[in-house]
């Protein structure tokens, strides 16, 4: 039902943005279009029937076959193999990018709510909030002009070297090489953000009555931290990762254009100014998905670390 | 003790491991840049579509580097930029042309390439005309083929094209010829759809599209049959960006030998680096002011808009220079008329009539018109009492801001300083096109600052004015304009047409319901350290200088 509701608001959506994509559909702005070819191509593409119920129910039946339909701007491809195609890299970037930030922003933060008020707190504190409010593009350009620009170390854009194998081991490590940088833009963003969240979960925990009467009871750090801190304190960052874990698909759209990464945040943008309505609803729709996948996932963890959820 | 010892082993080596990972990632092997493999690296804000010119409106870069057209826009200009045909000439009865194609010249697969390949191109658009899948959706279009009467290859070398009437159109259509022997068994339905032509394609230009990935970069190789000689370098790779800071960077880096798209700002930090020369190339953008003339559904706010008199004092009010020198930062001409100086053969400076800026002489003007401050509270009222408060549209072009925004914030406050407050929305591309496009859904604004490309062909230069075109924002519609444009149609003789096109560019300047506003440089860099033979007139119009290029 949820996803249901996804696409009709994805399609009604697209459609109450001012424009009209049967001028893109015969060439942008050529000036010798003619208004009766305007009108033909829109008859040929269905733009002319009644948005409800003609358009709705036709894309609704063929969204539920699991049919996209064709790309406005990209002709001659449907939209399933468009996202397919740019979601690879999109997953690569931001996956990846997740996974760092998760092992380094949560066990930051969580080492620095456990050690509230020293060096290492006030250190990482202060950077992970420069970090959280730093926008991810600018971070990026900051990332193109030293290492790639000044010192040339690593690719600034795209995301291979073009005419490379693909499959190879050449490819694999040019691959990584073009990967670097983005990843980089997205994980610190991402890191700054786990370790404020991370570090305000364990700020609450560690003051809790239980952890007294642990450390009463005679148990070590260690075994504090393990057996009762770092099981409760993860619940606030289970959520964030999970709510994040859904925009992987989503890309970043910002640093994709920074990197001209080819991902789902590139295909936006070029789908969003060509008014490519239908690639536009199947990337929305796959957005969609995967977040509530991302809440039933979080649903779940929920249930594994705090026993009263299960009951 | 084992276990940790062991667990501390494997800590290690993966260290060792991860240590080597930068020296491996930062070899030689993978460099994205280097002179060594002469393969020219070019970047631009540009999104491809589809590699079908029956189907693409947005690969025009690479397309014209792997076909010809049948004659080279710049041909009369440059002896050595023919296209698909070497030599043309037209009958006494200005209607039947007679084009020699190279003899010899092959695709770049090895097969003949000929007249025949040529014929086949116009027919097949022809053939379309009046099917439910009409070839009007691409680069290669039906447009204007209704002006033809026939195509006939005569021989391999010789091709005839007979037109209704007398047009330029044989000369300056912008049709790419591909090749019969890959296109005979394609449909119509699939050429405007679904056929996606993927690489390598076969085509007579310099650089062959060997590889194309979508959102990312298109790869050629040099035509090793290319009819003057395979090209020096070894191969061209156009990579695809959304923003312009990644191409300025790559510049800076020397992962890209040549740029597009660049902004100013880009251009001059650019300037300052010795292993980098910045162009400035006139092109065919003509960044204009255009008042909403129409006077039914979709007018403006006020009658004003339709009258001649107030659109001139406006005119008066508009300071062309002090738009290029502060919003351009000097990287664009003045406007004159509707004719870009990059259209040489017809641009006219339009000495005699010209405005030049004076607001007391504006208000004067308007004043004489009857359009007065009655009240004397500092604004103006049109003929039916009412105050003036206009709106003025702007925004972007796929993305792109083609103006910017200071210029606008500039004619605004002239406009406020003779007594017509004007308030700017800025508008996102689609936004714009809803509220501009001739539909009669469209409308309601006042002022529009925006741009217009066309090609330097007489016809295509006036027909975005004309009553009714698509690219008429204005609305205007002038029966003489009308008649000046069906002439030029049907005139071949270039003289005449130069005079034809100075009368309707001094009726629209007089007429004002368009202010040309600037001539914007497209702003490009090369490196100089891999490459040589740029030449100064890089033509957005086709593969020039990339078919002459050499290693430096």
């Amino acid at each position: 039902m949820t996803l249901l509701m996804v696409a009709i608001l994805n399609f009604i959506l697209f459609r109450v943005i001012p424009g009209d994509p049967s001028s893109l559909l015969l060439g942008g702005a050529r000036i010798s279009v003619t208004p009766e070819q305007i009108e033909a191509q829109r008859q040929s593409w269905g733009l002319d029937r009644p948005m409800f119920p003609d358009q709705v129910v036709d894309y609704l039946s063929a969204t539920m076959q699991g049919d996209l339909g064709y790309s406005f701007k990209f002709r001659g491809r449907r939209v399933a193999d468009l996202i397919l195609e740019r979601l690879p890299a999109t997953v690569a970037l931001v996956g990846l990018a997740q996974v760092i930030a998760i092992l380094c922003g949560v066990m930051l933060g969580l080492y620095a709510g456990w050690r509230r008020g020293g060096a290492i707190d006030h250190i990482t504190t202060g950077t992970s909030l420069a970090l959280y409010s730093t926008p991810a593009f600018w971070l990026g350009m900051l990332l193109v002009v030293i290492f790639s620009t000044a010192l040339g170390w690593l690719p600034g854009y795209g995301a291979h070297s073009p005419g490379a194998v693909s499959g190879s081991l050449d490819w694999l490590l040019d691959y990584l090489r073009h990967l670097a940088l983005p990843v980089a833009a997205v994980a610190l963003g991402l890191i700054g953000q786990y370790v404020v969240v991370a570090r305000a979960a364990m700020s609450d925990v560690v003051t809790e009555d239980y952890m007294v009467t642990a450390r009463a009871k005679g148990l070590t750090n260690g075994q504090m931290l393990m057996r009762h801190a770092f099981r409760n304190a993860m619940l606030p960052v289970v959520t964030l990762i999970a709510l994040n874990l859904g925009y992987v698909v989503a890309g970043a759209i910002t640093v994709e254009a920074v990197f001209a990464w080819p991902g789902i945040g590139g295909l936006t943008v070029e789908a969003l100014n060509a008014r490519d309505y239908p690639v536009l609803q199947g990337i929305f729709l796959l957005l969609g998905a995967s977040i509530v996948v991302a809440n039933l996932v979080a649903d779940l963890a929920y249930g594994l670390l705090d026993p009263r959820v299960r009951q | 003790m084992n276990t940790y010892i062991s667990s501390r082993r494997v800590v290690m080596k993966a260290m060792l491991a991860m240590s080597a990972a930068p020296w491996m990632l930062s070899t030689k092997v993978f460099a994205s840049s280097s002179c060594d493999d002469h393969v020219v690296r070019f970047g631009g804000i540009l999104s491809p579509d589809t590699m079908n010119p029956f189907a693409s409106w947005a690969s025009w870069q690479p397309l014209v580097c792997t076909y010809d057209f049948l004659v080279c826009v710049d041909a009369q200009r440059h002896p050595d930029r023919r296209g698909f045909a070497k030599e043309w000439s037209v009958a006494d009865d200005n209607l039947t042309w007679t084009f020699k194609i190279w003899p010899g010249m092959k695709w770049s697969d090895g097969q003949p390439a000929t007249a025949r390949d040529a014929a086949f191109t116009y027919n097949y658009l022809l053939g379309s005309i009046g099917k439910p899948d009409e070839l009007n959706v691409g680069e290669n279009s039906t447009a204007d083929m209704q002006k033809v009467e026939s195509i006939t290859a005569i021989d391999d070398e010789t091709l005839r094209i007979v037109t209704k009437t007398p047009t330029r159109w044989p000369i300056d259509n912008f049709t790419m010829i591909v090749p019969q022997h890959i296109w005979k068994d394609v449909s119509y339905a699939d050429a405007r759809s679904t056929f996606r032509n993927d690489p390598p394609l076969v085509g007579t230009g310099p650089l062959i599209v060997q590889e194309f990935q979508q959102g990312q970069f298109v790869r050629f190789t040099p035509n090793p049959h290319f009819r003057s000689g395979r090209p020096s370098t070894a191969g061209m790779i156009m990579s695809f960006f959304n923003t312009a800071d990644p191409i300025a960077q790559g510049l800076k880096s020397g992962s890209l030998d040549f740029g597009i798209s660049l902004t100013a700002a880009q251009s001059a930090d650019l300037s300052k680096n010795p292993a980098i020369k910045v162009v400035e190339t006139r092109c065919e953008q003509v960044n204009y002011l255009a008042f909403n003339t129409a006077s039914g559904k979709g007018a403006g706010s006020s009658k004003a808009l339709q009258d001649p008199a107030f659109r001139d004092a406006i005119g008066y009010a508009i300071d062309q220079k002090a738009i290029v020198d502060r919003a351009f930062r000097g990287l664009a001409e003045p406007g004159v008329g509707l004719v870009p100086p990059s259209a040489a053969d017809y641009y006219s400076d339009l000495n005699d009539v010209r405005r030049h800026f004076d607001l007391a002489e504006a208000g004067r003007r308007l004043d004489d018109a009857g359009y007065l401050d009655s009240n004397g509270d500092g604004i103006r009222e049109d003929k039916d009492g009412k105050r003036f408060q206009l709106e003025l549209i702007t925004g972007t072009v796929s993305g792109k801001l083609e103006i910017p925004m200071a210029a606008v914030q500039l004619i605004a406050g002239w406009l406020g300083q003779i007594g017509i407050p004007v308030s700017v929305t800025q508008l996102e591309a689609g936004a714009l096109s809803a509220r501009t496009e001739t539909s009669a859904d469209s409308g309601g604004w006042d002022l529009l600052v925006a741009a217009a490309w066309p090609s330097p062909t007489p016809d295509d230069l006036l027909r975005g004015f004309s009553s009714g075109a698509h690219a008429n924002r204005a609305f205007w519609s002038n029966e003489k304009f009308d008649a000046i444009l069906s002439e030029v149609e049907v005139t071949l003789d270039l003289k005449k047409g130069q005079e034809l096109v100075d009368q309707a560019a001094r009726l629209v300047y007089t007429e004002a319901p368009y202010i040309t506003l600037c001539y914007p440089f497209l702003l490009e860099a090369y490196r100089k350290d891999c490459f040589e033979g740029w030449g100064e007139d890089i033509s957005l119009w086709s593969y020039y200088p990339f078919d002459r290029l050499r290693s430096a």
